[in-house]
Formats: structure tokens, C-alpha cells, sequence
């Protein structure tokens, strides 16, 4: 039978286990990510049913939520992660990956040659599925059902039904990733994509669609409700996996069958998109960002797994290069990973962005997330490149946070108002 | 069969809502405190008793943060009806045992308040008389609601 990609991934980690009159069956996941403040809540429960850990070299474990820690209950949530790390040698004798302050989880993975196209991720965290952008299957899941994986090696999945998503036109010059994702959620709403699976496939002219912004469609496709995003691998997929010293899968089948079955298929011309922008309190209020420009904005955040990469920072750095912001306006860069950082360092962005009033944080989650660093009072007004624009998650309940490109976000600093960047693009 | 008191909120109710990310914690104390943080409308938030909550689609959206369901079991609730879960909690629930039952339409079902009862396939409002037929459950997830949660399911069939 013709099968969709997130089918033909899926069935490669199927046990042959299942329960009569189910359609959940049991899978055997490739790789397990997690982050000190969900593998936190498990290492008591996993120490008292004094098991061994089924396989510790699939594990790939990052401390970047709370690491460095800002609070001392964060202090030791940390070290309780640390040393359940340490006990059982992850990273070290056991083997599997263990890395600390070198970014968020799900950035430190997809640089990794671990983040295989064609293997199944399951990641204690909802933006697990940022890894789907290589061509993998990867989900996230709660606490208990990690803590499943981490004592038998394998978790009960439904193989979703997948809409496919085909991207075509040539991409205008001030369009990103964000702003496609964007689109994803105004076209779906929060729940929309709902226990589906979503099927990328990048048939724009010229360039294909960076990576950087790849990853940030299947990023938030967990926030229009799918299970995950999967992007089908193509020539980019591989020079970028084989720079971060992957081996090439030969051995995997890496596209849909031409005759697989979809239960929709939506495409986006990419010409003549406008640069789009989501309002408080939903990731899925989205418009044209000229819809709510001259808004007046106190806090410009570029950062997170969404919208903390080389992207979104030499973007902004294209446009504040050589200008300055409001000395009031708080403009926070927060790099997703130390190769982020690093490279936004070697190309002179960073230096551009200090220089234009920004502060330079350190790789970690950051504001997004309400955790650190860039917390919003009541009444203030955030652009920011992250995902999440909730009540209440990046600080006060009042305060209201904007979604947008790393192009809208620094142009909406540049004048202190929400921006359209093509009115500021040199 | 579970009684309680009705909590009513929308569509798209998200786990920032419900429980803000600044009570994550391991101090189970601070969690409890974090219940339904965000969700203004909930009255007697600090009050441990046994409740229902109804609501729309998509509820329990977003974060994975485990600690919003044990923040609602703390709280004493004791099920959740809506028109459709957030796939994560909707998974969270049912491995910390948690009753999490679809329904394909709660509008004007409940008002806050009202007392609630789930018994079998069926909810009922017993200050209305109303009943309403809850969606099956999967019967994977039945048995691991049956058997407490999802790790005393893996050790009843002795994966665990
Ligand atoms: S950056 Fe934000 S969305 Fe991403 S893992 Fe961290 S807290 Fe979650």
C-alpha cells in the first residue's frame, strides 16, 4: 500500500505489539530527547522502581532550561537532573549524549549528526517536533510517558492520518520561516492539525527554503495541535546533515509514495505572501503584520527554539546595522545554541546588534517560557520571534506579545512601533 | 463513577493557563499553588475539593509541562470533559490516570458550579437532569485508565 512519509517512518519502529480492537500500537523509538526540567520530574520515580535504563545510549539529555539556573528551586531542579546524568553515565560510559549550556534541546539536537532523517524521536517536551524538519518522526510527550521509554525502550503511537503542505512560488525576500508558519496557523487554527501528522514538501523555484526556516515550520507544528511535522528530505536536508557529520541513511526510503493518501493537501504560494504576525493571545491570531502596525512596542525578543537561529539574528542585525533603537525599548537576543552564537559572532551580528542597543544573553530558553531573562511587566508590548504568545507565558498576565519574523521583530525596534520590515529594508 | 463540581471554560485552553510556568517546581506545595493560575474565571481556586471540569476544543494545548496535571490532581479534580484534548494532555491524563472523556458538544451543558457526575459512558448534570453519551475511549487507553495509569498498566502485562 502507498504510504505517506510519517507511515513509512513509523512502521520501521513498529514491535508487532498491539491490543485487539486499537489502533495505538507499540514503538520503538530510535532516540529519546530530553531537558532538565521534564527528566527532573521522573528521576524519583525512576530510582525507586530500580530498573535499569533500557537503552542508554539512545538517550540525548540537555540541561539549557534551567541551566544556568536563575532560582534556587531551579538550582535544584537542575542538579537533580545532573545527577541523574551522573549516575548513570550518560554522555559518559553508558554512552548516549549528554550536554550542558550549550543551547535548547531541540536546537543542540537537529546540529547533531544523532537527528537521523528517517528515525523515530520521542522528546520530553511539545517541541520535539522541530526535529521532523530532517526528515524525521519525532513527537513530544509528558513525564510519565517518557518515563515508559526510559524503562521498557518503547511507547504506544497511533500512525497519524498526514495532510501534506506544499510550498511553491519563490520566496519574496522579506518573507522567513515564521511568517510561513504563520500562515500554517492562521490556515489551521490551534487545533486544527489535531492528532494529525503534517507532511512538508519544499517545491518553491530557485533557492529551496533555508533550513533555519524549515525548522521553524515544523517547530510549531505542534501548536496547530499535529502530532508532528515531518519535512520531506531533499538536497539541502542532506548537505545540512552532512555537515553536522551525519552519515547519509542510504538504507531508509526517505519520500512518500506517489499514490499515498492524504487527508488534505494545502498550498502556499510563497510570491506574494505578506509578512505575517500573530496577536495576544493566540499563535493562530494571525494577520498581515501591516493589519496591527504602529502599535507601540517596549520589548523586542529574538529568540527561542522558533526564532533563536542564525536566521533571525543576522536579520535583525541587516536591519539595525549602523542605526540605533530607543535607549527605553528593551531589545533582547537570546541565541538558540552556541553555534548559533558563535556563528552570529564570526559574521559580525552580534557586534551590529550591540551596537544598535541590543543585549546579548546567553544561549539558553530564555524569556520564551517565562524563565528567564526578559520578563514582560503588566501593559507592555513584546515582538518576539518565538512561538507561544499565551497569556501569562512570558511574564505578567497583561502584558501582550506579537509573534513575528526576525525581519518584523527588529524592524518593529528600529521605530518603536510594530513594523512591517518592508519599510525598513535596505 | 466520579462526582464533582463543574469548572467551564472554553476552546483552546492552554496548559500556560492552566498552570503558569512559573509553579513548575518539584515542591508539590508550590505545583497545587500554580492551579488554574492563569484562568481568571475559576472561583475558589485555593479550595481542595472534587471536581469536573467541561470544556471546548483543544483543551490542554501546548506545553508537555506534567506538572499542570498533578497541579489538577492536587486540586482534587477528579475528570475532564471536552469536545477534543490537546494530544499531549489528553496522553498525560491517561498515564497519571486521570479520566479525560470526549464529547462532541458541551455547549450550554454546565454552568460553573454545578454538580457533576461521570458514571460508565455517561455524563450527567445533576442540577439540569441533563445526560449526555461520552465518546468510547480506545481501548488501549481504557485499559490504562482501568489499570490506575500508565505505569501500573506496563506492570500489570509485565513490561515493566
Ligand atoms: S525555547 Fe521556549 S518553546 Fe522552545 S523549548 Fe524553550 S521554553 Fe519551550
Amino acid at each position: 500500500m502507498s504510504q505517506t512519509l510519517t507511515e513509512k517512518v513509523l512502521s520501521r519502529g513498529l514491535t508487532g505489539r498491539t491490543m485487539d480492537g486499537s489502533e495505538w500500537r507499540e514503538v520503538e523509538p530510535d532516540l529519546l530527547l530530553g531537558h532538565d526540567a521534564t527528566i527532573a520530574l521522573v528521576v524519583d520515580r525512576f530510582a525507586d522502581a530500580d530498573k535499569p535504563l533500557a537503552f542508554p545510549e539512545r538517550l540525548f539529555l540537555v540541561a539549557d532550561h534551567f541551566a544556568p539556573p536563575s532560582t534556587v528551586d531551579r538550582a535544584n531542579v537542575l542538579r537533580r537532573f545532573l545527577d541523574f546524568v551522573e549516575r548513570h553515565g550518560i554522555g559518559g560510559p553508558a554512552g548516549g549524549t549528554f550536554q550542558m549550556m550549550q543551547g535548547i534541546c531541540h536546537q543542540v539536537l537537529v546540529e547533531s549528526p544523532r537527528c537521523v532523517p528517517g528515525s523515530i524521536v520521542v522528546g520530553a517536551d511539545s517541541h520535539t517536533t522541530m526535529a521532523g524538519a530532517l526528515g524525521a518522526f519525532a513527537t513530544g510527550m509528558g513525564s510519565t510517558d517518557i518515563l515508559a521509554v526510559l524503562q521498557t525502550g518503547t511507547t504506544w503511537l497511533r500512525i497519524p492520518p498526514s495532510d501534506r503542505i506544499v510550498l511553491e512560488g519563490s520566496m519574496a525576500p522579506h518573507l522567513r520561516g515564521k511568517d510561513l508558519a504563520l500562515w500554517m496557523m492562521r490556515t489551521y487554527g490551534e487545533g486544527g492539525a489535531g492528532w494529525k501528522a503534517l507532511e512538508f514538501e519544499d517545491c518553491t523555484d530557485g533557492d529551496p527554503i533555508p533550513m533555519d526556516s524549515r525548522l521553524t515550520l515544523t517547530n510549531m507544528s505542534v501548536d496547530c495541535g499535529a502530532v508532528n511535522g515531518i519535512w520531506v528530505p531533499d538536497d539541502l536536508t542532506r548537505r545540512y546533515f552532512e555537515s553536522n557529520g551525519g552519515v547519509w541513511p542510504t538504507d531508509a526510503d526517505l519520500s512518500p509514495d506517489p499514490g499515498a493518501t492524504y487527508a488534505a493537501e494545502h498550498r502556499l504560494d510563497v510570491t506574494n505572501l505578506a509578512p505575517q504576525i500573530a496577536a495576544p493571545y493566540s499563535p493562530a491570531n494571525v494577520s498581515d503584520v501591516a493589519a496591527v502596525a504602529g502599535e507601540r512596542v517596549h520589548q523586542v525578543f529574538i529568540g527561542s527554539c522558533a526564532g533563536g537561529r542564525i536566521e533571525e539574528i543576522a536579520d535583525a542585525a541587516s536591519i539595525l546595522r549602523g542605526r540605533r533603537i530607543d535607549s527605553r525599548l528593551k531589545l533582547v537576543v537570546t541565541p538558540a545554541s552556541q553555534a548559533v552564537y558563535r556563528a552570529a559572532m564570526e559574521d559580525g551580528s552580534l557586534t551590529a546588534l550591540l551596537d544598535a542597543g541590543a543585549v546579548i544573553t546567553n544561549p539558553s530558553c530564555g524569556a520564551c517560557g517565562g524563565i528567564d531573562k526578559g520578563l514582560l511587566a503588566a501593559g507592555e508590548v513584546c515582538v518576539s520571534t518565538s512561538n507561544r504568545n499565551f497569556r501569562g507565558r512570558m511574564g505578567d498576565v497583561d502584558a501582550r506579545v506579537f509573534l513575528g519574523s526576525g525581519l518584523t521583530a527588529a524592524a518593529s525596534a528600529l521605530t518603536g512601533r510594530i513594523t512591517d520590515p518592508r519599510e525598513v529594508m535596505q | 463513577m466520579i462526582r464533582g463540581c463543574a469548572i467551564v471554560v472554553g476552546d483552546d485552553v492552554n496548559t500556560d493557563l492552566l498552570h503558569p510556568s512559573y509553579f513548575f517546581s518539584l515542591d508539590p506545595k508550590t505545583v497545587r499553588k500554580g492551579f488554574m493560575g492563569a484562568v481568571t474565571s475559576v472561583d475558589a481556586r485555593d479550595e481542595d475539593k472534587s471536581r469536573v471540569i467541561v470544556a471546548g476544543r483543544n483543551f490542554g494545548c501546548g506545553s508537555s509541562r506534567e506538572t499542570t496535571m498533578t497541579a489538577l490532581k492536587l486540586a482534587g479534580v477528579r475528570g475532564v470533559v471536552a469536545e477534543s484534548f490537546g494530544r499531549i494532555f489528553f496522553r498525560n491524563a491517561m498515564s497519571l490516570g486521570m479520566t479525560a472523556r470526549t464529547v462532541p458538544s458541551l455547549k450550554g451543558f454546565a454552568t460553573a458550579g454545578d454538580a457533576l457526575c461521570i458514571s460508565g459512558n455517561e455524563l450527567h448534570n445533576e442540577r439540569t437532569g441533563a445526560a449526555l453519551p461520552l465518546d468510547p475511549l480506545d481501548p488501549f487507553w481504557e485499559a490504562v485508565l482501568t489499570a490506575g495509569g500508565l505505569i501500573p498498566f506496563l506492570t500489570t502485562r509485565g513490561d515493566l
